[in-house]
């Protein structure tokens, strides 16, 4: 099954908009502490191993700001 | 930050002066795709006039031609008729293609020239504070109708089909996916292409028109009240229950401007070379 190695938040874009959380059919997301450049709170990946890659949270970023890395293929059998 | 905007866009620009949650961020992504995957990042002229959507051909690290309100459209032409080379793509909003510059998207439609045009459609005037736009629905309360808006508002879609575009299609920004395959199809498309989009813009239409001013909110009304139609008969079906149809409309070839004018010169060339001007 495919799987997120990590999500990736740029600080320096983020305005907080959330709209990753809402996008997302898995609950990967929450409300975070930390906060970017432009003091909006973050999303976190809370449920990293929630994630199944569809990129839909990529593709709904306004602030290109997303990026979600996904697992090597065969990863551990090497 | 997205391999696509490391790519394309300016950094020393960024990050983007749209409000949190606005749709015009999600269009240049798909835009981007749409370009990344049929790899003309590098023919791209862009040209674009005065709106919030107006900017997102600014963040993009093509050559870009930023203009008068409304004449985005005009200067785009004269770009395609100097070098029709170019893969010439005009962003506008719907206050800057419909209202001001309304009659050049009419007459680049008849003329059907090669170029694409990307109507932003957020219902509203959000750069200048939430006045009401010729997109706006009946009855909605802005800033410049406080009681309801009693005008009807204006299908860009249906006005570029009447005008002579050769391409429409409408999609939105809930739909990232159909819309990087709409803006594929435009791209390759010979003559006028136009794809109207609709976004969200939380901090005006959301506030003063549909109630919220929650980005999830907004993108959640425009899943509502969005309904892609197979067949564009259907249109009207989908409008009487107050939804919006989405949907590739019309695909069809027509003769493009810039080819009968190159075919007109030699027919005169010719002409004039067998002794007579005619």
């Amino acid at each position: 099954m495919k799987g997120a190695e990590r999500i990736e938040i740029d600080r320096r874009y983020c305005k907080g908009c959330m709209l990753c959380q809402y996008v997302c059919k898995y609950e990967v997301f929450e409300v975070g502490q930390e906060r970017s450049a432009l003091d909006y709170l973050m999303p976190r990946a809370a449920k990293l191993e929630n994630c199944r890659v569809c990129r839909l949270c990529e593709s709904h970023c306004p602030d290109m700001a997303l990026v979600v890395v996904a697992k090597k293929k065969g990863k551990g059998k090497e | 930050m997205n391999p696509l905007g490391e790519k394309y866009l300016r950094k020393d620009f960024l990050p983007f002066l749209f409000c949190p949650g606005c749709g015009n961020g999600m269009i240049t992504q798909a835009f981007l795709q749409a370009v990344d995957d049929l790899g003309i990042f590098d023919d791209l002229a862009l040209t674009a006039g005065i709106g919030c959507s107006a900017w997102i051909a600014v963040y993009m690290h093509a050559d870009v031609l930023k203009v008068l309100h409304g004449r985005a459209i005009p200067a785009a032409i004269g770009l395609k008729a100097t070098n029709p080379s170019r893969k010439v793509v005009t962003f506008t909003g719907d206050g800057d293609g419909l209202a001001i510059g309304g009659l050049h998207l009419l007459h680049a439609a008849r003329r059907n020239i090669d170029m694409t045009v990307i109507l932003v459609n957020n219902q509203i005037y959000a750069m200048t504070g939430g006045q009401v736009a010729p997109s706006t629905q009946a009855g909605s309360r802005t800033q410049t109708t406080p009681y309801g808006s009693v005008e009807k508002p204006l299908d860009g879609c249906r006005v570029a089909t009447a005008a002579g575009a050769t391409l429409v299609s409408r999609w939105s920004t809930a739909h990232p996916k159909q819309l990087t395959r709409a803006f594929k199809k435009a791209l390759n498309h010979r003559g006028f292409s136009f794809v109207e989009v609709l976004s969200q813009c939380p901090v005006q239409t959301g506030r003063y028109i549909l109630g919220s001013g929650s980005p999830s909110f907004n993108l959640q009304w425009l899943r509502d009240h969005c309904v892609p139609v197979e067949d564009p008969a259907r249109m009207g079906e989908v409008e009487a229950q107050g939804k919006v149809p989405l949907g590739d409309f019309l695909e069809i070839q027509n003769p493009e401007f810039m080819e009968e004018v190159q075919r007109m010169n030699r027919e005169a060339k010719e002409a004039r070379g067998k002794g007579g001007d005619r």
